[in-house]
């Protein structure tokens, strides 16, 4: 068998450099692909605009209801649950708006035999897959999470200062990884098993639990939440950090680590699944 | 419409295209062991895919999901060869026979299970990113391109993506349409070209960054005659006028006569012949066939001397015969002496084994033949 050697065009931090920099030029060549595609459909992108919104409006409404036959839950008043259920919205619109791909990628790619094309060019293939198209409609998740956030905020009395916002890119960036790294994992599956549908679906579901306060579900749903599918860990902790709760412990300095150990082993399982990927007959 | 012959411009469209010489690959990790000249060395090359008896119905597709009959299937098994720069080879054989795995392997897609792979210096799988950049690949029932917009727009990507400088992209272009005539769909989306149209632009595209080495997969499946001749026009022009070195897969075994010297023959992930298809016409041309027509249809009867003298005497309609037979043990003016004695004749033919029948009678197993490297 051949040793397993990392691609990359230089050797070391100046390769990895020169690649980062390729790739990032490449990212808005890319995107404004995917904008022409998207513009030669008008019709169709106001449609899913309107049902991507819908559905976030519907989902939202629930906590409304909710809240309107309890007064608090474990603890949490309205307006920080609903701060807590807009900052979720955040990684989970980054993950929607890049992450289109990876839901269907084992039917996709590998089964229909795209992912011949995408190794025969000469830029990274995680990177490919990852931006080939977009859904660029959940922005809009975006957008409600902040509105929430920023509607919670004022009934709450709480200032947004210049750090709290610093605060809310980057646990919003690391929630991001987050999420997108777990679908990766997933999506690595797809290398070895030969499923149309794949394993996401199941942990789709499991983004609903981040949406709301970690402590009202039991010790085990709560280290599920935290370290195997840390959604819970994504959006919970960092939440609390911006509300100013008091809570321990205060998980919110581990976020950045996580994101960082999930994205380290989803590009390293990508890059080894690559080379079990066995093409299709033709 | 006739395709018009292919001529390449000189002069300042032609600067951006160089001459593929030698170059000695950057980033090479294992010294280059092959000789001066050759671009492709293969050496014992194999790919074993692991594949499992699906059970059929709805209680058989649970029952794959815990219990499965593994079986090891070789599709490439111990393949070797070299090409040298600017040979045009064909590369054939049915269905399964290992054609594409082989394509596969060689274009970096996938991992061998052993043996070796050299490039131009690189090997694929291991160098891809630096490796793909030196070869142009197309898939005749794939497109590179981008399916709903404009062809353009996928060679403005692929530039960008191949690092191509905006000068040598634009007197590729020029020089692409001279050959294939693309300019007037370039602003057409792709899903809107034929497939004569889109394979033109599938080829452009794969060229886009001027690579000393073109793999193809089936380019002229589906084709018309005239579409099938303007890309063999088109492969002939690259080949002669900057020794790109092509490969090819194809069931069209005219792709081969017009285009390959060089034939190599693969069936169940062997390589069954491997050298000039004129010689393998010469060793195994062996049947030539006769065929005539009788002035009077009385005078069949006569025939029957030639099947009693072991030839295979075919009935082709009421006055056509054709007679098959071994030219090495038959002379063929001896043979159309006895015919012309026995019967009136009004039309006579004599022809060659067609070359699908040899191929046909190499896969069958009934050809034997020394594979010459």
């Amino acid at each position: 068998m051949p040793t397993l050697t990392p691609i990359s065009e230089k050797s070391g931090i100046a390769g990895l450099l020169d690649a980062g920099e390729r790739h990032f030029g490449l990212f808005f060549d890319y995107f404004s692909q995917y904008a022409k595609v998207r513009v030669s459909y008008r019709g169709d992108f106001f449609i899913s605009l309107a049902t991507s919104f819908a559905a976030t409006i519907f989902a939202l409404s629930f906590v409304v209801v909710l809240f309107q036959k309890v007064p608090q839950l474990a603890g949490w008043r309205f307006e920080e649950v609903l701060f807590l259920y807009g900052f979720s919205l955040i990684p989970y619109g980054i993950f929607n708006i890049v992450s289109l791909n990876l839901y269907d990628f084992g039917n996709n790619y590998i089964i229909e035999g795209k992912f011949d094309r995408v190794l025969l060019r000469p830029i990274s293939s995680l990177f490919q897959v990852l931006f080939e198209t977009f859904r660029i409609e959940s922005l809009q998740e975006v957008a409600t999470g902040v509105f929430c956030m920023w509607w919670a905020t004022r009934h709450l009395g709480l200032a947004w200062t210049p750090a709290k916002v610093a605060m809310l890119f980057f646990f919003g960036l690391c929630a991001g990884i987050i999420y997108i790294s777990v679908f990766l994992i997933l999506s690595t599956v797809s290398f070895w098993f030969e499923d149309r549908i794949g394993v996401h679906p199941p942990v789709w579901n499991v983004m609903a639990f981040g949406r709301y306060p970690l402590s009202i579900y039991s010790g085990m749903v709560q280290f599920f939440l935290c370290w195997i599918i840390p959604f819970g860990l994504a959006s919970f902790y960092p939440s609390v950090r911006m509300l100013g709760r008091t809570i321990s412990p205060q998980y919110a300095p581990l976020v950045p680590v996580v994101a960082v150990v999930f994205l380290t082993i989803a590009i390293s399982l990508w890059n080894f699944g690559t080379r079990h990927y066995s093409s299709t007959g033709t | 419409m006739a395709a018009a012959p292919v001529r390449l411009i000189r002069g300042p469209a032609s600067r951006a295209f160089v001459q593929h010489q030698r170059r000695a690959p950057v980033n090479a990790r294992i010294p280059n062991r092959m000789s001066a000249d050759s671009l492709i060395h293969v050496q014992e090359l194999s790919k074993h895919f692991r594949t499992f008896k699906r059970r059929e119905g709805v209680w058989g597709s649970i029952q794959n999901l815990f219990v499965r009959d593994y079986r090891t299937v070789a599709a490439v098994d111990r393949v070797g060869f070299t090409i040298e720069r600017g040979e045009m080879v064909g590369y054939i054989g049915p269905n399964g026979a290992g054609k594409s795995t082989t394509i596969k392997m060689l274009t970096g897609i996938l991992v061998p299970t052993s043996g070796e792979i050299r490039i131009n210096g690189y090997v694929p799988y291991r160098q891809r990113r630096q490796y793909v950049k030196t070869i142009g690949v197309v898939f005749g029932q794939r497109t590179q391109l981008w399916w709903d917009i404009a062809v353009i727009e996928s060679f403005k990507l692929l530039r960008r993506i191949y690092d191509v400088s905006q000068r040598d992209f634009d007197a590729r272009m020029e020089h692409f349409d001279a050959i294939l005539n693309i300019r007037d769909y370039l602003h057409t989306p792709v899903r809107k070209l034929s497939l004569g149209e889109r394979m033109r632009c599938d080829l452009a595209a794969a060229l886009l960054h001027n690579p000393p080495l073109l793999f193809l997969d089936e380019p002229t499946i589906g084709l018309d005659v005239v579409a099938k001749d303007h890309i063999r026009q088109f492969l002939r022009a690259i080949n002669r006028e900057f020794r790109t070195t092509v490969l090819l897969t194809t069931h069209d075994l005219d792709d081969i006569e017009e285009l390959c010297r060089r034939i190599m023959i693969i069936d169940h992930g062997k390589v069954l012949y491997d050298g000039h298809l004129a010689q393998l016409k010469q060793q195994l041309l062996r049947t030539k066939q006769i065929k005539f027509a009788l002035k009077d249809r009385t005078q069949a009867g006569c025939l029957d001397a030639f099947s009693r003298d072991g030839l295979e005497v075919d009935q082709v309609d009421e006055l056509t015969y054709r007679i098959r037979f071994d030219r090495v043990k038959v002379s063929t003016s001896g043979l159309i002496r006895k015919i012309l004695d026995a019967v009136d004749v009004r039309d006579l033919l004599i022809e060659d084994e067609p070359i699908e029948e040899i191929i046909k009678r190499i896969y069958a197993g009934e050809a034997h033949l020394e594979v010459s490297v």
